[in-house]
C-alpha cells in the first residue's frame, strides 16, 4: 500500500478469475460497511513464477488489504489460513476442491466459506471455521463475535439403492460373471448381442462390492473434490462410485490432464469403485491404451510441460461390447459384417487391453420364457453378502486354496492343446480361486476350474 | 507411338500389354485379339500416345520375372476346357503349372460364403481332402472362409489344386491366404483374367466366378447366404449346364438359406464325397481312395454316465449358449461347467466361443 493514485493491481502470474477478484473483492469490501483504502494497492501472489489460478483467493486478498489499511489488528489472524471466493455484497462462496486446499494449508487454523466447512472439516477435523459473509468475518476477527456455528444438516431422504440383481432375468452365466467379478476383484468384458443386458448387469454390480471404509471413501472424496465434483453435504460416500463415460469422452477427460492445473480424469473418479466402458470398441484405441498403465499400477502419471502429478486410478474395470458391428457375431453364421469388417472391430481391442480382462463372458439374449417368467432371481443383497464373505476369508487365508488333481490335469490338457497361454493359465488359476472362495469350498475342484474357463470364453469371440 | 524394333518380343507379350491397358475389360480384349495378332492390335489401340514397345518389354519383363504364364486363346498350352466357352478370356494368366488345367482330370468346384460356420469350414476340407485323394482337381475362387476351406483340404496330396482369382496375381488378394496362395501355386494352378498389377475390383468377382463355372465339370456350393456370391458361380453353371449341387444345412443357420434354397431350386443334395463322385459320373469302385462319410463321428465313443449323461442329451449339433443349458438343465452353473469339460475331455462335446454344441 502506497502513496500515489488509487489503484488496485494483483501481480505474480494470476489467470483470469484471480485478477477479476479485484473488483469483487473492492465490492465486497465496500458493502461489508468497510472503508475501501483510497491508496495505491498492490497485492503480490508468491512464488511469483507459479501460475494462480481460482476464486478461492478473493477471501486471503481481502484479508490482506483489511490488514494493511488497519481495519484488523495484526494479531487476530495469527496462524489461521483464509481461503473463499467473494459475492460482490460480501458473502462467502463455495470453492471447489476444498479437500485438497484444507491438506495443504497452515496447521494451525483454517477459515473457509460457510457451506464449505463440512468438506473441509473430513480432513482437517474441529480446527476448520466458517463463515458467512465478509461483515461476519470481520466481526469474529475484531473479537466482536464468536465463531458462526455450522448449520445442522437437514434431515434428508437415504441415498437411492443402486438397481437390484433381481431384476436381471435368466443369464446365469451373466450374473454369475458380476459376482465373481466382485469377489475377485477382476476385471469384466462383457461380449454379446444388443438386448443382452450388458449395462443392465454392469450397473448392478456396484450393488455388490463392499460398502467403502472410512480411509477409501476419504480418498474418493479427496479425488471428486480435487476434480471440482462437489462433496454433497460434506459427507462420506458409502457405496463406491460408478462412472460410466461415454465413449466419444477425451483422453484427457478419462485418464485425466489440463493445460497447467492438472485434474483427474474419470479413471481416478473411478477409484475404489467401478469404471464402466459401454461399447469398448466404439472408444478410441489411444483412449483405451491409456488404460493400460492404471490397470497395471493402480494411479496414473499425468505429466503436461508444466509438471507432473500422480493420480491414484485403482478401479475395477467393467466394459461390454458387442462381438461385431452388426451385434450378432457370438454364433457364427448369424453375423452379416464382411470379414474384413470383424477383422477391423477386433483390432480396436489390443492383445495386451484384453489380457487385462480375467473374466470375458459371453451373453446371449434372454430366453422369452424366462423374461415374462413371475420368479426372480437372487437380489444384490443376498449376492453382496455372499461376495462380502468371499473377500474376507481371501484376506483372513495365509496361502491360496489347493488345487484338485483333476483340475489341474485338466489346465494341463488345455495349456499343451494350445488352448491356454501361460497368462491365461494365471488368470484362469485366480478366478477359480474366486469360484471356490464363493462357494465355500477349501479346495479348487473340476468344476469350479471348468467355470473359470467358461467365464473367460468370450475370448475366443474377439480373438481372430 | 514408335514401333521401334524389338523383336525378340513374343505375341503373348504384346497380348500382356494389351490386357493391361487402363480400361481394358475382357470383352473388349476379347474383341481386339480375334480380330489380328496380339502385336498388330497392340499397335493399333496405342495408335496416337506415346506408348512405346519398351514399355511392352518392360510389362513383359514383370510378368516373366514374377513367374507369371501367359495363355493365349488358340495357343497350347491354352486349357482345352475353355475350346467351347463363348466367352473364354482372351488371354490367361497362370501362376503354377498350366497342366493342372488338363481336361482329363475331373474337376469339382467347392464354393461358399466367406464367413461360414464351423460346419461349413468342417465340411468344405473334408470334401477338398477327399476328392484330391480321389483324384479330382477342385477349383476355388482362394477367397476367405469355404474357398481357402476347400484348398487347405485338397493341398495335402493328390490331384493339383486350381485356384481362380479376381486380379493380378502379383499381389495375393485376400492378404490373409498369402500362405495358401504359395502352397495352392507350388502344388497346383493359381489362374486369373488379369495382369500382373491390377487390383482386386469388385466387378471382377463375377467374371472370376464364370472363369471359375468354366474350367469346372461340378459345382458344389458347401454354404451361402440367401444373396451370397456363389449364386454368379451356381448362374454361370447352369449357363454352361454343369451339375450343381449344394450341401443340406439347418434352417435355422443363415449361412445355409442359400444352399437350401438351391436344393429346393433342384440341385442335387451333397451328404458325403461320393455323392460329388457320383455327379462326375465316377463310379464308387474307381475312387482311388474310399471317401470318409461326413457328418457322423467315425469312430464309436464311449458312453457318459450320470450327470454328464444329462447334459450331453442337452447338447445339440447347433451350438448352445451356456444360459440356455443351464436353464435347461437346472443344473448349478459350476456343476454343468465342470459336466461339459468332462464331455469335452472325452471328445464328447465342443467349446465354441462360450457356446456349447456335441463334437
Amino acid at each position: 500500500m502506497s502513496s500515489g493514485l488509487p489503484g488496485f493491481t494483483i501481480v505474480g502470474l494470476p489467470d483470469a478469475a484471480v485478477r477479476e477478484s479485484r473488483d469483487r473483492v473492492r465490492a465486497a469490501i465496500l458493502s461489508s460497511g468497510l472503508p475501501w483504502p483510497l491508496r495505491r494497492l498492490t497485492v503480490n501472489l508468491a512464488p511469483s513464477g507459479v501460475r494462480k489460478g481460482g476464486a478461492g483467493l478473493d477471501l486471503p486478498i481481502a484479508i490482506g488489504l483489511l490488514l494493511a489499511a488497519g481495519e484488523l489488528s495484526p494479531g487476530c489472524t495469527e496462524g489461521l489460513s483464509f481461503c473463499g471466493e467473494l459475492g460482490l455484497n460480501g458473502s462467502l462462496r463455495h470453492v471447489p476442491g476444498m479437500i485438497a486446499l484444507a491438506d495443504t494449508a497452515a496447521p494451525r487454523g483454517l477459515v473457509v466459506p460457510l457451506c464449505d466447512v463440512r468438506e473441509a472439516a473430513l480432513v482437517r477435523g474441529t480446527e476448520v471455521r466458517g463463515a458467512a459473509t465478509l461483515g461476519d468475518l470481520v466481526a469474529v476477527l475484531r473479537g466482536r463475535a464468536d465463531w458462526p456455528a455450522v448449520p445442522a444438516l437437514a434431515q434428508k431422504a437415504p441415498a437411492p439403492l443402486p438397481p437390484d440383481l433381481a431384476d436381471v432375468q435368466g443369464q446365469a452365466l451373466g450374473r454369475r460373471a458380476v459376482e465373481v467379478a466382485a469377489a475377485g476383484p477382476h476385471h469384466l468384458l462383457m461380449i454379446g448381442p444388443p438386448g443382452s443386458g450388458k449395462t443392465m448387469l454392469a450397473e448392478r454390480l456396484v450393488g455388490l462390492l463392499p460398502t467403502l471404509t472410512h480411509a477409501e471413501a476419504l480418498t474418493v472424496a479427496r479425488i471428486h473434490s480435487a476434480a471440482g465434483c462437489s462433496v454433497p453435504d460434506g459427507e462420506l460416500l458409502e457405496r463406491p462410485p460408478f462412472r460410466a463415460p461415454h465413449h466419444q469422452s477425451s483422453i484427457v477427460s478419462l485418464v485425466g490432464g489440463g493445460s497447467w492445473s492438472l485434474r483427474p480424469g474419470e479413471v481416478s473418479l473411478a477409484t475404489n469403485g467401478v469404471l464402466f466402458l459401454d461399447e469398448l470398441g466404439e472408444f478410441p484405441v489411444a483412449a483405451l491404451e491409456a488404460l493400460r498403465q492404471p490397470l497395471e499400477e493402480g494411479l496414473i502419471r499425468v505429466s503436461r510441460a508444466g509438471g507432473t502429478v500422480t493420480f491414484p486410478a485403482a478401479f475395477l474395470l467393467v466394459a461390454a461390447m458387442n462381438p461385431c458391428p452388426c451385434g450378432e457375431g457370438v454364433y457364427q453364421g448369424a453375423c452379416t459384417c464382411s470379414t474384413s469388417a470383424r477383422a477391423r472391430y477386433r483390432r480396436r481391442i489390443s492383445a495386451p487391453l484384453l489380457d487385462r480382462f480375467d473374466l470375458v463372458v459371453p451373453l446371449s439374449r434372454p430366453n422369452p420364457d424366462e423374461l415374462l417368467a413371475a420368479t426372480l432371481g437372487e437380489n444384490s443383497a443376498t449376492v453382496a453378502r455372499r461376495v462380502a464373505d468371499a473377500r474376507l476369508a481371501g484376506c483372513q487365508r495365509a496361502s491360496e486354496l489347493p488345487l484338485a488333481p483333476d483340475a489341474g490335469a485338466l489346465l494341463a490338457s488345455k495349456l499343451r492343446a494350445g488352448g491356454l497361454s501361460a497368462r491365461g493359465l494365471h488368470k484362469v488359476t485366480r478366478v477359480a480361486q474366486t469360484v471356490a472362495t464363493l462357494a465355500g469350498a477349501d479346495v479348487v475342484s473340476f468344476a469350479h476350474t471348468s467355470e473359470a474357463l467358461s467365464l473367460r470364453a468370450g475370448r475366443a469371440v474377439v480373438v481372430a | 507411338m514408335s514401333t521401334g524394333a524389338l523383336p525378340d518380343l513374343p505375341p503373348e507379350a504384346f497380348a500382356v500389354a494389351l490386357a493391361s491397358m487402363p480400361a481394358m475389360g475382357p470383352a473388349r480384349l476379347r474383341t481386339l485379339l480375334s480380330a489380328e495378332p496380339p502385336a498388330l492390335a497392340w499397335a493399333r489401340a496405342n495408335e496416337g500416345s506415346d506408348a512405346s514397345v519398351r514399355d511392352v518389354a518392360r510389362t513383359w519383363q514383370r510378368h516373366t520375372a514374377l513367374g507369371i504364364r501367359v495363355l493365349l486363346d488358340g495357343h497350347p498350352p491354352y486349357p482345352e476346357r475353355l475350346a467351347d466357352e463363348p466367352q473364354a478370356p482372351a488371354v490367361l494368366f497362370c501362376l503354377g503349372d498350366p497342366a493342372a488345367l488338363d481336361e482329363r482330370v475331373a474337376t469339382v468346384a467347392l464354393v461358399g460364403t466367406r464367413a461360414p460356420t464351423r460346419y461349413g469350414i468342417g465340411v468344405a476340407a473334408q470334401f477338398g481332402a477327399d476328392l484330391a485323394a480321389a483324384g479330382v482337381s477342385v477349383v476355388s475362387g482362394l477367397a476367405l472362409g469355404i474357398d481357402g476351406a476347400a484348398h487347405e483340404g485338397a493341398c495335402g496330396a493328390g490331384a493339383p489344386p486350381i485356384g481362380v482369382v479376381a486380379g493380378g496375381l502379383d499381389h495375393p488378394y485376400p492378404r490373409r491366404h498369402e500362405r495358401l496362395w504359395e502352397r495352392v501355386a507350388s502344388s497346383g494352378v493359381i489362374v486369373s483374367e488379369s495382369p500382373a498389377g491390377v487390383p482386386t475390383e469388385k466387378w471382377r468377382f463375377p467374371v472370376r466366378n464364370r472363369l471359375l463355372a468354366a474350367l469346372s465339370d461340378v459345382v458344389v456350393v458347401v454354404e451361402s447366404r440367401h444373396h451370397g456370391g456363389s449364386r454368379h458361380t451356381v448362374d454361370a453353371a447352369i449357363e454352361r449346364g454343369l451339375p450343381v449341387g449344394a450341401v443340406p444345412g439347418s434352417i435355422r443357420s443363415a449361412t445355409s438359406e442359400g444352399t437350401n434354397a438351391l436344393l429346393a431350386d433342384g440341385a442335387f443334395p451333397v451328404c458325403s464325397t461320393g455323392d460329388i463322385l457320383v455327379a462326375l459320373a465316377l463310379t464308387g469302385a474307381s475312387v482311388a481312395v474310399a471317401p470318409k462319410a461326413t457328418g457322423r463321428p467315425t469312430p464309436e465313443p464311449q458312453q457318459p454316465a450320470g450327470v454328464d449323461r444329462l447334459v450331453f442329451d442337452l447338447l445339440t449339433a447347433d451350438p448352445a449358449p451356456l444360459d440356455d443349458l443351464v436353464r435347461v438343465s437346472g443344473m448349478d452353473l459350476a456343476e454343468l461347467c465342470g459336466s461339459l469339460e468332462r464331455l469335452a475331455q472325452a471328445g464328447l462335446a465342443r467349446d465354441v466361443g462360450g457356446w456349447w454344441e456335441r463334437a
